[in-house]
């Protein structure tokens, strides 16, 4: 290992942010550029690519010879293990299963993402919001959500 | 004097006992869904706006106009205490308000940020009672060319919203444009970047990415150590602004009163730029640039008058020609229809107590919304007394209605989830959100007045000097550049030195 | 503790939402599926009838607006609904385009909806902005024929009302206009009123007000004969354009194998709701009038979507633009 200081936060941005420019504009090698009156739908998009890439670059670029003033930290790996897949499910099943019980799922996948939650608290803050919210949205503004869908044989 | 009589006429019809009471209604409903995270003021008034629908027209309007101050300041409240702002303009106040939060000052920033509102609302509302005519000609005479170059000078204050690397702000800026260009092209129809779903196909939802880069990552940061440390602080020092913190939010709230009301005249992407220059005019004529992004008064005070300033004089273009500044207007035009007033240029001639009403009910309201949030402030704080694992799972599910609700997509909700992971990954890359939303929300409009610059002009570039409208504000754009850009320049160079040096 | 107060306000507010009985058919609220944003043309023609008819259904009808990709998400959805008459569509003449412009749409057009009924067919009008020159609609095709390659076309984006429009008047009148797209009819209207395009041709609902007020110039209407509203106006087919007569028509449907008495029941249902005087007034007022009786049924439904998707095609193909 090189003992010489660098910015890993910055390698990292930097080449996330190339990586992205790349990804786009691989994407928009398909779009027509057009002509300088009439634009097609790839030039923006093209231009800004390639000023991400290179801005991507910049970054990565002085992130050598500088050390990291801020340690990258922990990572919530439970967080982003029961955070990110809440609002996923709602939407994968608020048509299927209705409003009711995909909030009640949706919110009880999402106290799982602390580690103070304890499972009978979860519960019954799960039912409340549930309740809460149906009270709220479905009955008193009348919102066009179906309560229980045809998922349920009910 | 025709302008008293004719205020006088409107104030006699707003404030009968009935119109007041829905005028209070309005505000408290507005202010209460508001405040849900992740439901902005769009969300909300598509929500309640079928409630007004049995009112008589005036009172429905009044109600609705109530609505929009309640749920504008509900959406600022969610901004200062949860880090979720549910519209672009309260984007900035989360910046600053959200750390006085977790300094234990959130009374004192929702309370800079009602009073700013309501005095910037008093002056825009009297700015509409007496320019609404003069104001529009000058809306008017914004072409593509003039937007053009309006976003581009919005482009380069979003700069001063970064508080760290002015590069990696540049960067999330550009990024930011890329993902405004997701969905079908205006010009031909091409789908761009929606990997073949045609859910994306008019585009990213802007709440989903909001939540997502804002709400979602934050919740995320707070989960990392939630064995070692406390998420907010609990010793609330105090809930209203002392003498001093009085004396420094006056001149920030003044300017952004002024800045809110110019820009707000402008439909289509004026009024939400008032907030972000805002915040940069303030940045830059503050003594101490550094408490910018660690919870600076006038960064909450300067950003939150201009965005409610705007909102009030984005009207003029809805009541004088009969076209909606934004999605929120464009749902007031619907109302109007369905009680059988087709805005135009007529109603003030043909329907002065309509007119006149609800000019007159936009003071009524914004007294209301102060009269009614001083007090609610003690509850809304006391919200983050609530433990924070408790707090957050009632935040997303509120978030995965409010996202639901407006177009009952639920690719919006699968968005929210990608975007909490990139805000997130961003943030451990020390890359802040701020201006990769203003990025997302200047992106399309800049291309799309950059294309038809070009297209009206035949594929002449120097349009955009010749038209001295255009010109002007490029000229301003590169004043501020030069006036934003080296100072930062300069100050990294000496971090960079200091740094190596160590 | 914060929440109970919260519910409280919200319960004193639900009590001015209206209250629904039962009967028979519609034992339950109905969805009415708009396609498009709240607060826009067509979602106001969905909210007028709706709720006169719920109040003759005895249910409650709410409005779900499904936004995106030119109507089609929206459609989509009631394609794959339930055939139960709990789900409708309120869908425009894009119902019918779409079928053309989306080259890989979800759903089969002709195949995955039964028809309620045709709800009302608002007209077109030509306009320029305030200072165009020609006085006429007679001098205005001169002119245009004349300028064609340094006029300006507005249209609110593809597929949209005036996009449509445009394309026949371009067609109609030989002369390929520059043609600059906007998103939404409001900033292209903004750009009309300010003079910085010359010409748009949009519904009554969006132009009748401004050309009251004289901010912009009307020049003819689309419609077979001319507008009660507009009597002044000449229609385009007086001056022999005859393929230039269309409007923006809108209908409701069901997903495919609803039961025929549902869509009789909710063609009633809507037969009575065009029949009422508030109706009537509120369209007047945006230029446009209900469907007759007649209209509002399933079988003038069907022929409408089928003789519309027939004569659309061979105008967007020789254009050119898809929307996929």
């Amino acid at each position: 290992m090189s003992t010489k200081p660098k910015d890993g936060t910055d390698i990292a941005a930097g080449l996330l942010f190339m990586a992205i420019a790349a990804f786009f504009g691989w994407q928009g090698l398909g779009l027509d550029m057009g002509t300088s009156t009439r634009m097609g739908p790839g030039y923006f998009p093209m231009v800004l690519s390639g000023l991400l890439f290179v801005l991507g670059a910049v970054i990565l670029f002085k992130a050598f010879g500088r050390a990291d003033d801020e340690p990258f930290g922990r990572i919530a790996w439970r967080g982003i293990g029961f955070i990110l897949p809440a609002p996923i499910f709602f939407g994968l099943t608020v048509r299927g299963l209705g409003f009711v019980p995909a909030l009640f799922v949706t919110t009880l996948i999402a106290t799982q993402a602390s580690v103070r939650m304890r499972p009978l608290p979860a519960l019954v803050l799960a039912v409340a919001v549930t309740i809460l919210s149906t009270l709220i949205f479905s009955y008193g503004l009348g919102l066009p959500f179906r309560r229980f869908g045809p998922w349920l044989p009910l | 004097m025709d302008l008293l009589s004719n205020l006088a006429l409107g104030f006699g019809v707003a404030s009968s006992l009935q119109n007041l009471m829905f005028c209070l209604i309005g505000v408290l409903l507005g202010t209460l869904i508001g405040v849900l995270p992740g439901i902005g003021a769009t969300a909300t008034i598509a929500m309640l706006l079928p409630i007004t629908f049995q009112l008589e027209p005036v009172s429905s309007l009044i109600m609705l106009a109530g609505i929009y101050y309640g749920a504008q300041y509900g959406g600022s409240t969610t901004a200062i205490l949860i880090n979720m702002p549910g519209e672009s303009s309260s984007a900035v106040t989360a910046i600053d308000g959200y750390q006085m939060a977790r300094q234990g000052r959130a009374g004192t920033a929702l309370a800079v940020a009602a009073l700013g509102s309501f005095f910037a609302g008093s002056v825009a509302t009297f700015l509409v009672a007496i320019f609404a005519p003069p104001l529009t000609a000058i809306a008017l005479k914004f072409g593509a060319a003039e937007y053009f170059s309006l976003m581009v000078m919005g482009l380069v204050m979003s700069v001063a919203l970064a508080h760290g690397s002015v590069l990696k702000a540049l960067a999330m800026v550009v990024l930011g444009l890329l993902l405004g260009m997701v969905g079908t092209d205006v010009y031909t129809g091409a789908p761009r970047f929606t990997m073949g779903m045609t859910q994306f196909a008019d585009g990213l939802n802007f709440v989903a990415v909001a939540v997502g880069v804002f709400g979602i990552a934050e919740i995320l940061r707070n989960l990392e150590d939630e064995h070692d440390r406390q998420v907010m602080t609990k010793n609330i020092t105090r809930l209203f602004p002392s003498r001093d913190e009085f004396r420094q939010m006056v001149g920030p709230v003044l300017r952004g009163t002024a800045v809110g009301s110019v820009l707000g005249i402008l439909p289509g992407g004026g009024a939400i730029l008032a907030a972000f220059a805002s915040y940069t005019v303030e940045k830059k004529l503050s003594k101490h640039p550094e408490e910018f992004g660690k919870g600076a008064l006038a960064g909450v005070a300067g950003p939150e008058s201009a965005n409610n300033a705007g909102a009030q004089t984005s009207f003029i273009p809805l009541l004088t020609l009969g076209i909606p500044a934004n999605p929120v207007m464009a749902l007031m035009i619907g109302a109007m229809i369905i009680q059988g007033i087709v805005p135009g240029p007529n109603v003030v001639s043909e329907q002065p107590q309509l007119f006149w009403g609800i000019i007159a009910s936009m003071w009524i309201g914004n007294l209301m919304l102060v009269v009614l949030n001083l007090p609610l402030i003690g509850l809304w704080v006391k919200l983050l007394t609530v433990p924070y694992f408790v707090l957050f799972p009632i935040i997303m599910a509120m978030c995965s209605i409010g996202v639901y609700s407006v177009n009952s997509n639920p690719y919006d909700l699968f968005a929210v989830a990608f975007f909490g992971l990139l805000g997130y990954v961003m943030s451990k890359l020390r890359c802040e959100p701020a201006p990769l939303l203003l990025g997302f929300v200047l992106g399309p409009l800049l291309e799309e007045n950059l294309r038809r610059a070009m297209i009206l002009s035949r594929g002449d570039p120097t349009t955009f000097v010749t038209r001295p409208i255009s010109a002007g504000l490029l000229v301003l754009s590169l004043a501020v550049l030069v006036l934003v850009f080296l100072p930062q320049i300069r100050k990294r160079r000496d971090e960079v030195f200091t740094e190596s040096d160590a | 503790m914060t929440l109970s107060k919260l519910m409280a306000g919200l319960f004193a507010a639900s009590v001015l939402t209206a209250p629904a009985f039962a009967q028979t058919y519609p034992e339950r609220q109905i969805t009415m599926v708009v396609p498009f944003s709240a607060g826009g043309p067509t979602d106001t023609v969905a909210r007028l009838v709706a709720e006169r008819m719920s109040a003759d259904l005895g249910q409650q009808i709410v409005i779900q607006n499904v936004g995106g990709a030119g109507g089609t998400l929206g459609a989509g959805q009631v394609a794959n609904a339930e055939a139960d008459g709990y789900t409708v569509l309120l869908h425009h003449i894009g119902m019918a385009t779409s079928d053309t412009l989306y080259r890989n749409l979800a759903y089969d057009t002709l195949d995955a909806f039964e028809y309620v009924g045709l709800v009302t067919e608002v007209p077109m009008v030509v306009t320029a902005r305030a200072d165009f020159e020609p006085a006429d609609f007679p001098a205005f095709v001169e002119y245009v024929k004349a300028n064609a390659d340094s006029l300006t076309l507005a249209n609110a984006g593809i597929g949209a009302a005036s996009h449509l429009c445009g394309m026949l008047l371009m067609q109609a009148l030989e002369a390929p206009l520059v043609t600059v797209p906007y998103k939404g009819t409001g900033p292209a209207m903004t750009d009309l009123l300010g003079g910085q395009v010359d010409i748009m041709c949009d519904q009554t609902t969006n132009t009748t007000q401004q050309i009251k007020a004289g901010t912009i110039k009307a020049y003819a209407v689309t419609t077979p004969e001319r507008l009660p509203l507009f009597p002044d106006l000449p229609t385009a087919a007086e001056s022999g354009f005859e393929a230039m007569q269309f409007g923006i028509w809108h209908g409701i449907y069901t997903p495919k194998g609803t039961a025929p008495e549902i869509n009789q029941r909710l063609s009633q249902s809507l037969q009575k709701a065009l029949a009422d005087e508030g109706v009537a007034q509120a369209m007047a007022d945006l230029g446009t009038a209900p469907s007759s009786a007649e209209d509002a049924t399933p079988e003038a439904l069907k022929a409408k979507l089928e003789a519309e998707i027939a004569r659309w095609k061979p105008v967007i193909e020789a254009a050119g633009v898809y929307a996929d």
